[in-house]
């Protein structure tokens, strides 16, 4: 503990800047022992959220979501495949999350950073699990050609929560996705139809499409997640890169629309999560999923 | 279900039928106007912002109408061990496309042509004495494609290095120029980009008055060549200006 | 790479300011231009070109393909660059690896001209052999054995040269098939096409080192540029592509300068070439 000390000792003397880098840990512990985050933020506060419809016009539904300097954007591309024959009026949902090397100074070009698949799958998982699409709905032909979504999501900015930041621009490009307006040609496969402004399309018939307006998906049991630091007895929401890097043990909640718990994760860590800890914070996550979704009500109002 | 489906599950997306690409115009038709409605000297109107990632030492945004790309600005750091000693600097830049940029561009892969062209634009305007023995990473996402990717990426990783507080000679903005029959049109979109009988590209350091980089394809006559040159003269002092103000703006809030 | 002492690089770039050049060349005299044809029996065509120290062999191979959805009226070319390490040591691995794919890339911009396909010097639409079904696709793959500057000039006199020697089989194309069916093809084994290659254009390269500049510079001269314009000139004197090298910057008014510069010095080499190319052909015939 001798470091500490003359840290303490130091303290009064070093400017505040240096302190912060030299002595990260007990930076941060004075500021805990306060209630008070380095931004100004209470323990248990999020950072301001903003999501942003339909910014992509090459892509079918997108959405950015920003989660203090965290930046998402998530695009979800339709096209059709032929359904496996264990489900054949299922759509499929392909999900792929992406660091390029110009959100964070730890990501380099032909190396993908290690927490890309991780995060990835956890999304995947979480989306599919929740039930918030009903793949069902993404059926074309039965047996023959359903939907499959290709959703892309890029972290144009890594700020620490990634996972919830994704999660939420995820949600939010679905909530923005617009299926194309299909019909079925004579060699059975699925094209597009625009406006009946081509005279070529003239020759595909009312009764042949399939899809026969722009129609958006049903989202039931919407996912909200928050991740949380657990630091000695606090408990930290919505964590900073800066966060995250000094203290390592996290949390992440995901509930429903109904408060159903849909996913917890923890990723191991120096400290242990009592049941008193998770209370606080699903009770945590449960707020926030109230925060969260009154910034998407007003979108869809849109 | 699983997420992610086999690999084997062929898509396809849902093409128009029986389309061909037309000609946007026909070579005697010069009554036609462009794709978005502008003058064929009049370029897209740019949207400009610096200090896009926070955890870059410097980046920038640029939308140049349906053209959208970030550029984050890492270092001057500690080179790659395998390198060996330099009294200069190193720039490594790499150009990558999102997934989604292009309607008909499946995968989002590395652009290798556009890093080198990128490279090879930059190393000549940045004072590379000035940080030694270190690397400066540019790297450029673009997010959407939508026509003159390339001159958008150079200018705004110009843009980027000026917020890294990289020391450079000059700011340097690049402009591209479509021949489509007998007219030019500056800052073609992808529809025109599609179509061109030639290109020429040119980045430029406006106040110094000096071309650091310059791509032609297709056929060009003499006269042609310098036409396209002087309005893609114009247009980078005029967008150098853009970016200079931005610059002076984003320093003084700063400053308050 | 060339190690060059103070010394000779004041020669060299004195003797540069003052038109006569270590070689005892003018600045814009090239050096003796050697061309042999035919020279790999494996390739449809094929051509070995030295310009002093510089000796580069490209070669020309057809393979039935399929045109791409995006043109489906047109055949493809693909222009791959090696540079052996026995040119430069440094060339071996990967090291030569970033040159390679620069010079390719200047070679596909001079040689395939604009998206629409005008100012192209190997007629696209020639290829094609059944819309949207059948076409040729063109290697063309360039091999640098030695490297004395240049490389540029080098690669598309030989890749020219290459595609005058090329000869690709006659095709028949079986009578009709469904719409989704690829047809049945017949290829001759003796019936042969040409390939027109007056349209294909010469590249120069014009080297400035302090402030003249010289075309065909070897590689010492090369150690000691700024910057370099590569200009590729076709036979009506209209320019087929650019590229600019080197890092620093140029005055407008010197670019424009060198393109009329570049365009004056193409109409020697080009019919210079040419006679070496018919020369190199008819001395094939004969062998």
């Amino acid at each position: 503990m001798g470091l500490q000390d003359s840290s303490q000792d130091l303290s009064t003397e070093m400017e505040v800047d240096a302190f912060r880098r030299i002595f990260p840990l007990r930076f941060f512990e004075r500021h805990l022992s306060e209630s008070l985050r380095p931004d100004g933020r209470q323990l248990g506060k999020a950072r301001d959220t903003i999501v942003n419809l339909g910014l992509v016009s090459t892509a079918d539904g997108s959405a950015l979501a920003k989660i203090g300097s965290t930046t998402m954007l998530a695009a979800i591309r339709m096209e059709v495949m032929t359904p496996s024959t264990d489900s054949p009026d299922e759509g499929c949902i392909a999900l792929e999350f992406h660091m390029p090397p110009i959100c964070s100074p730890t990501v380099r070009p032909g190396r993908p950073a290690d927490a890309a698949p991780v995060i990835s799958k956890r999304l995947s998982d979480t989306i599919l699990s929740s039930g918030m699409i009903d793949l069902k709905e993404l059926c074309l032909v039965s047996g023959k050609a359903a939907w499959m979504g290709y959703l892309d999501i890029y972290c144009l900015d890594a700020d620490g929560a990634l996972f919830d930041a994704a999660l939420l621009s995820a949600v939010a490009a679905f909530s923005n996705l617009q299926i194309p307006v299909v019909a079925l040609n004579d060699n059975g496969r699925i094209v597009a139809i625009t406006g009946g402004k081509d005279q070529d399309n003239a020759s595909i018939t009312e009764k042949e499409a399939v899809n026969k307006e722009k129609r958006k998906l049903t989202l039931k049991n919407i996912p909200f997640s928050l991740t949380c630091i657990l630091h000695k007895t606090y408990i930290l929401a919505d964590p900073t890169t800066e966060e995250e890097s000094i203290m390592d043990t996290l949390v992440t909640v995901v509930l429903d629309s109904s408060d159903q718990m849909v996913s917890f994760y923890k990723s191991g860590g120096t400290a242990l999560a009592y049941s008193p800890a998770i209370k606080s914070c699903v009770e945590l996550a449960r707020k926030r999923a109230k925060e969260v979704k009154q910034i998407l009500g007003e979108m869809d109002i849109d | 279900m699983a997420a992610k489906p086999g690999a084997a599950t062929p898509t396809y997306s849902p093409k128009l039928v029986g389309r061909t690409r037309l000609p946007i115009f026909k070579d005697s038709d010069l009554d036609w106007s462009r794709p978005d409605g502008r003058g064929f000297h009049q370029c897209r109107p740019a949207l400009l912002q610096t200090g896009a990632v926070s955890s870059a030492s410097g980046s920038a945004y640029a939308e140049f109408g349906n053209t959208k790309v970030i550029v984050s600005v890492f270092g001057p750091r500690e080179s790659k061990k395998a390198m060996v000693f330099s009294d200069v600097g190193r720039l490594n830049c790499n150009v990558s496309y999102t997934t989604f940029a292009s309607p008909t561009l499946g995968q989002g892969t590395d652009h290798k042509e556009y890093s080198s062209m990128l490279h090879k634009a930059l190393e000549g305007v940045i004072i590379m004495e000035t940080f030694p023995k270190t690397t400066v990473d540019v790297f450029a996402l673009v997010l959407e494609s939508g026509g003159s990717d390339l001159s958008v990426v150079i200018s705004c990783a110009s843009l980027a290095l000026a917020d890294a507080g990289i020391m450079m000679y000059d700011l340097i903005t690049a402009v591209s120029v479509s021949c489509i029959g007998k007219s030019l049109m500056i800052d073609p979109v992808t529809e025109e980009e599609g179509c061109e009988d030639g290109s020429f590209m040119m980045t430029c350091m406006p106040s110094r008055y000096e071309i650091t980089q310059l791509t032609v394809t297709g056929e060009w006559t003499t006269p042609n060549i310098n036409e396209a040159m002087q309005l893609c003269l114009d247009a980078c002092s005029k967008l150098g200006e853009i970016m200079r103000d931005l610059l002076k703006q984003a320093a003084s809030a700063s400053e308050e | 790479m060339v190690g060059l002492s103070l010394g000779e690089q004041h020669f060299v770039k004195g003797g540069i300011a003052q038109d006569l050049r270590t070689d005892g060349r003018k600045r814009l005299t090239y050096r003796p231009i050697y061309v042999e044809t035919g020279v790999i029996p494996q390739a449809n065509g094929s051509a070995r070109v030295k310009i002093g120290g510089t000796d580069v062999i490209a070669s020309v191979k057809a393979e039935i393909g399929r045109p791409s959805s995006l043109q489906p009226d047109k055949g493809k070319v693909a222009v791959f660059i090696d540079c052996s390490p026995t040119a430069e040591p440094t060339f071996g691995g990967r090291g030569g690896e970033e040159l390679s794919s620069e010079l390719a890339l200047a070679l596909q911009r001079c040689l395939l001209g604009g998206k629409s396909g005008a100012g192209a010097g190997i007629n696209l639409s020639s290829l094609l052999i059944k819309e949207g079904k059948v076409c040729w696709d063109l290697y063309i793959d360039g091999l640098v054995i030695s490297s004395d500057g240049n490389l540029l000039d080098a690669l598309g006199a030989a890749i020219k040269a290459a595609l005058t020697n090329t000869a690709i089989p006659k095709v028949n194309v079986s009578a009709e098939v469904a719409d989704d069916e690829q047809p049945e093809i017949d290829i001759s084994d003796e019936e042969y096409l040409q390939f027109d290659t007056s349209s294909v254009p010469v590249i120069v390269t014009l080297t400035k080192v302090g402030t003249h500049y010289i075309v065909d510079a070897t590689a010492e001269e090369e150690s000691q540029m700024s910057s370099a314009v590569s200009i590729s000139v076709n036979r009506a004197g209209h320019i087929c592509g650019l590229t600019k090298r080197g890092g620093s910057g140029l005055d407008p008014s010197v670019i424009l300068d060198m393109i009329s510069v570049a365009k004056h010095v193409t109409e020697n080499l080009m019919s210079k070439l040419d006679s070496e190319i018919s020369a190199a052909e008819a001395a094939d015939d004969e062998s």
